[in-house]
């Protein structure tokens, strides 16, 4: 608790000092859903990258200067992010703008960060179609998931290890990003000679997802492919299996996942992510642990590493902008950036000035193992490219 | 037959949720719209009461219920009982104050990731079969717990003195007082119990599924259900309960799963079109603009 008030209360406490020591750091502003119903989707992310970016200073900053992170709460509500972008731009003069929030707060923030010339890099918040080439010359984006790469990465995992003619069940959120997604996942799974027998979609949140499974369940599917918040993916599973439903389930590896795998302890419920689990024991696991006991941070390690693959973005791109740091420079840098993410994907993570999103996708796929009593890795990284 | 179990485990959920706004109501015509935070607390006590009595599920759980009956007291003998005397909106927005107060306390006290309290307390959540249907565990446990805290509702307003006296102070406060009945302690009552039904629905909805901020929403979707039947009618919020629960269940089934979201809401909309005090509702004099 103590954490949380802190982190709560420090916007505060840099923003009265920032105007005094901006010119002596690399000032970064982010509007992110801290709190509200959305925050479990976004604050680990935000809290990792700012304790990894602690670290940094701590090890002297970047190019000997400090990089000052100053965070504001935006309760994943528009208004908010609106009033946060347009305090971090005008009063903080941010030479990098952030957003880690839900999808709605996008525009307003996009719209300040287009009028003040300053690049807008979405961090932990699904990536805007505007960061896929032909990119937006000023949105960047490092989140995990993918629209559409994701689809093919998991239909083609269900292709490789189906046991019969596929069957596919189809559920999401209703959301336009969910369900635009388990849309194209629809007729992709066509064109891989699958068979789409249904697609359920359950309002955000639902009391009860049984009603949604009941109908699922009917249209007799031995594949179930979900792509949502976690909250939709898992219940949604849960209610299946409840209902005595025993295929198989393939969804989105949210930050929890691994964790949630363990809980759930389920040998036919595949999760498919780009980012490594601690089960894998990437390079920099050790480091992750390490920053999180120092920063006390309230989160299992492996919700982090989303965080921390943002933390060495910013990195990377600042110690390309040399000082003293303007959003143009900052530009530049993000223009050309190749970031060695020490294992925490499948390979770097690169922008070109047409590319914001990344060049090449890299996917696993993990599930619990009964006779292990673990998780288990069932597909290594399979690269897709990403093209215009 | 699956559809007739869906149906009665979505409905239980909403008549719990639904019989808190209806005990307060109908003793102190007060909407408290802190409903679905208080039944999120609730499941939050839980959560802290599996960890503080480890391996003994059935004291966390009476821990945490006893807790949610404190806190409604507490609720009303700190905040609401302040309001005696002033308009009922100033009763209602003071709920909404409180209820942003809440949220905003369990994020600073568990954070806003997902917590299983199920897992907690050691237990999980098997599903068996009832013919060609299946229930879960908690869906069971769910409906048994709806129709305990119906009948015992019904038991205590029936046949024990404080049961008739909360009824006298919902039908005429002043009367009530004069003969002696203590209102403030009547009120402080009707809010634990409000409080300790909402805790209830709120453990056994975070064990069904998982407790996360987005519980404060459920609590909003029961509302329907309590107009629907009449605000001030617990036989009301059973029978408003099963129509919205059904209205829902068969619209994901036969027309389209993204209804059931506004389903409720329809079926609100339609009753206070043809009858704004609900079916069991009774009919009083209402202010028009």
């Amino acid at each position: 608790m103590k954490k949380t008030l802190r982190f709560t209360l420090m916007p505060l406490i840099v923003a009265a000092s920032a105007g005094a020591l901006a010119q002596d750091a690399y000032v970064i502003g982010v509007s992110a859903a801290m709190t509200g119903p959305a925050a479990g989707s976004y604050a680990p992310a935000v809290e990792a990258m700012k304790a990894y970016l602690d670290s940094v200073n701590s090890r002297g900053g970047i190019n000997g200067k400090p990089v000052r992170l100053i965070v504001l709460d935006d309760s994943a509500e528009p208004s908010k992010a609106a009033a946060n972008a347009k305090r971090l731009l005008a009063q903080d003069k941010v030479v990098l703008l952030m957003n880690s929030s839900l999808s709605s707060t996008y525009a307003p923030v996009v719209a300040e960060a287009k009028r003040a010339g300053v690049p807008l890099y979405f961090a932990g918040a699904v990536c805007p179609k505007d960061t896929y080439p032909p990119a937006d010359p000023m949105q960047f984006c490092s989140t995990a998931f993918g629209a559409n790469l994701d689809s093919q990465a998991a239909l083609a995992f269900v292709k490789d290890n189906a046991r019969e003619p596929v069957r596919l069940g189809l559920a999401a959120m209703a959301i336009p990003i969910a369900r635009a997604e388990i849309e194209y996942a629809e007729g992709l799974s066509k064109t891989l000679g699958m068979t789409p027998v249904d697609k359920e979609i359950s309002p955000p949140p639902a009391p009860d997802y049984t009603p949604f499974a009941t109908k699922l369940k009917e249209a007799g599917p031995n594949w179930v492919y979900s792509w949502s918040p976690w909250v939709s993916q898992i219940r949604t599973f849960e209610a299946l299996r409840r209902l005595g439903w025993g295929g198989r389930y393939i969804t989105w590896a949210h930050l929890n996942a691994e964790e949630e795998l363990g809980r759930v302890k389920d040998g036919e419920l595949y999760v498919i992510g780009t980012n490594a689990f601690f089960r894998d024991e990437p390079p920099m696991a050790a480091e992750i642990r390490a920053v999180a006991h120092r920063a006390n941070l309230n989160y299992p390690v492996t919700f982090l590493t989303e965080g921390f693959i943002a933390g060495l973005v910013v990195e990377t791109a600042l110690k390309n902008t040399p000082w003293p740091a303007t959003p143009a420079k900052v530009l530049a840098a993000m223009n050309r950036l190749k970031v060695d993410l020490k294992g925490l994907r499948g390979g770097p993570l690169e922008w070109t000035r047409d590319n914001h999103f990344r060049t090449k996708q890299y996917y696993r796929v993990w599930r619990w193992d009964p006779a292990k009593q673990q998780v288990t890795r069932v597909q290594d990284w399979r690269v897709i490219e990403v093209k215009r | 037959m699956q559809l007739a179990v869906n149906i009665l485990v979505l409905a239980s959920i909403y008549a719990l949720i639904a019989c808190g706004y209806v005990l307060v109501y109908r003793v102190s015509r007060v909407l408290n719209l802190a409903h679905g935070e208080l039944m999120m607390l609730g499941a939050y006590a839980l959560f802290a009461t599996a960890s503080s009595f480890p391996g003994h599920p059935f004291a966390a759980v009476a821990a945490a219920a006893l807790l949610a009956l404190a806190v409604g007291g507490l609720v009303y003998w700190l905040l609401m009982r302040r309001m005696t005397g002033e308009a009922v909106l100033a009763a209602v927005l003071a709920t909404i104050g409180l209820g942003i107060l809440l949220r905003g306390a369990m994020v600073l006290a568990w954070g806003p990731q997902e917590r299983h309290p199920l897992q907690a307390l050691g237990m999980s959540n098997a599903s068996f079969a009832i013919g060609d249907a299946r229930i879960s565990s908690v869906g069971l446990l769910l409906f048994t717990a709806t129709a305990s805290v119906y009948l015992g509702l019904y038991a205590f307003l029936r046949y024990t003195a404080w049961g008739v006296r909360m009824r006298a102070a919902g039908q005429n406060p002043l009367l009530a007082a004069q003969r002696g009945i203590r209102l403030h302690a009547v009120y402080a009552l009707a809010w634990g119990l409000s409080t300790f039904t909402a805790g209830l629905a709120g453990m056994l909805i975070a064990s069904e599924s998982a407790l996360d901020q987005t519980m404060v929403v459920i609590g909003l979707k029961a509302f329907p259900a309590a107009l629907v039947g009449g605000l001030d009618s617990l036989a009301g919020a059973l029978v408003g309960a099963l129509i919205v629960g059904a209205a829902e269940v068969l619209s994901i089934h036969y027309i389209d799963p993204l209804l059931a979201e506004v389903v409720p809401f329809l079926v609100l909309l339609a009753m206070l079109i043809v009858r704004p005090w609900g079916l069991f509702g009774a009919r009083e004099e209402l202010d028009r603009v």
